[in-house]
């Protein structure tokens, strides 16, 4: 190499921009900024959303090799292993349909039981099903990213269900992905029906592995192993769906309420599938506008008419 | 500009921009792996622009740190600005020390570099503790012990390119 092509230029004197100390008070007020809009305003969110395109990219592509390492270890297990799942999946399959056959013909008797005594149909489920992108690597949340965004229909506050339960709950909603909140994590927290005693009380993420049950008395009726599920309440998640089971009661005497641990039966851990059902009140009729109705109320009063029957039923 | 800096008088050829960029790019990418959540993990994007803040403060300065945190953000879900906040605080700091640092060995370069890492952090910390985030563990501690470590082995690498040879021959064929 010549050495005529080295950089000989002397550093410049006079234009240099502005200084470090400058340019860091710039860059950390716009970043106090951006964190004040992210979590108070939510206007950060196309920024967001244009910079996860951007990434999605490079994400799908860090995915492959360990996709690829994980078949070439399917592969070297080979087909005895194989024929094994084979057989295991099954005896699941026959244990499945006799379920399944059961519950078909429980549904139907139910659908005319309901209609018998004039009670709304219950509602049905859709979902999109998705493929896990990536566990956020952030040790301050637990976060994972699935596959399909917007554009696949998925909406914020979601549910994300996998084979053994609820998972978490959709987040934040990018064109072609979105990010799923678990429900160990700090933030989550989910209304749950304890299917023992029936009663109903809300679970929070505690600690990134294990959930909790808060503002439950001293002596309420909680044991070790009871299996807590959707109540159906809230409507976002549908009922019935396993959340977690009872592994603590440690009814403190220090407070009016126990400590209660719960282990949740979807593990995050290894899951590579999800199912991303709709919030069950988007498929609710829309609330009956109130203003609309007072007046309704106002002009008909005279003559006597129930207010609450104008709801629009479908 | 060729220069002898450090301990060891060697001449450095200029730094090539492309590989410049594509290292940093490259960093980006190693901590975009999806090799799960462990709070010891060291920040190899963190440690590679502390690098060239302080090899090439005029190529990439704080605005450069900046970005590259939006787009951790962005990665990993957390608050928009997080990183951003802690590689802005990392990289001022790296531009401060960038004159004095290069005359020490590497070892005594890792142990001036460490307090930088651990500021850092600690931004982080703060930050997320402050808008809602679990405590992760004592672990975390260990990601700026791990990233100071790597200081050597990180110079060694991306300073190789410069220490090719101007001329090659036969016997220095790199």
């Amino acid at each position: 190499m010549p050495l005529g092509t080295l950089d000989r230029r002397p550093p410049p004197l006079f234009h240099q921009g502005p200084s470090a100390l400058t340019r860091l008070v710039i860059f950390s007020a716009l970043a106090l900024f951006l964190m004040a809009a992210d979590t108070r305003f939510a206007i950060t969110r196309p920024l967001r959303a244009g910079l996860a395109v951007v990434l999605l990219p490079i994400e799908r592509a860090l995915q492959m090799p360990f996709d690829m390492a994980g078949a070439g270890a399917e592969y070297v297990r080979g087909l005895q292993a194989a024929q094994a799942d084979l057989n295991k999946a099954s005896v699941k399959l026959v244990a499945q349909s006799e379920r399944a056959s059961r519950v078909e013909e429980l549904t139907a008797e139910n659908n005319r039981l309901r209609a018998l005594i004039d009670l709304k149909p219950a509602l049905p489920v859709r979902s999109v099903a998705a493929g896990v992108l990536y566990e956020a690597s952030d040790p301050f949340s637990r976060k994972i990213f699935i596959d399909r965004g917007a554009t696949h229909g998925v909406v914020p506050g979601a549910p994300v269900i996998d084979e053994a339960g609820v998972l978490g709950q959709v987040t934040r909603v990018y064109p072609m992905s979105s990010e799923v909140t678990l429900l160990v994590d700090k933030e989550a927290a989910i209304p749950v029906l304890n299917t023992r005693t029936r009663q109903r009380s809300a679970a929070f993420g505690a600690d990134g592995s294990s959930l909790e049950l808060r503002f439950m008395a001293g002596n309420s009726d909680v044991k070790v192993g009871d299996l807590l599920q959707t109540s159906g309440v809230d409507g976002i998640y549908p009922p019935g769906i396993d959340v977690a089971r009872v592994t603590k009661v440690d009814p403190r005497a220090d407070s009016a309420f126990a400590r209660i641990a719960l282990q949740p039966t979807a593990s995050a851990d290894g899951v590579r599938h999800v199912l991303v059902l709709e919030p069950v009140a988007m498929q609710l009729p829309p609330r009956p506008d109130a203003e609309a109705e007072a007046a309704t109320a106002a002009a008909s009063s005279g003559k006597g008419a129930k207010p609450g029957a104008k709801g629009t039923k479908k | 500009m060729i220069m002898a800096r450090g301990t060891d008088d060697q001449l450095l050829l200029p730094v090539n921009p492309l590989f410049l960029w594509f290292s940093l790019f490259a960093a980006l990418v190693f901590n975009m792996l999806p090799f799960g959540r462990v709070a010891a993990m060291p920040d190899v994007l963190a440690l590679t622009l502390v690098f060239w803040n302080v090899h090439q403060p005029r190529r990439v300065g704080i605005g450069a740190a900046f970005v590259f945190g939006l787009l951790m953000d962005v990665h990993q879900g957390s608050v928009l600005g997080q990183h951003a906040q802690a590689y802005t605080l990392l990289s001022f700091l790296a531009i401060t020390v960038h004159r004095r640092l290069l005359w020490f060995s590497l070892v005594e370069q890792a142990l001036q570099i460490l307090p930088l890492f651990i500021a850092s952090h600690a931004v982080s910390l703060i930050v997320r503790l402050l808008s809602s985030g679990s405590f992760p563990g004592w672990t975390l501690l260990l990601a700026p012990l791990f990233e100071a470590m790597m200081w050597p082995v990180v110079t060694i690498l991306l300073l190789a390119p410069q220490r090719r040879a101007p001329d090659r021959d036969e016997q220095r064929p790199l």
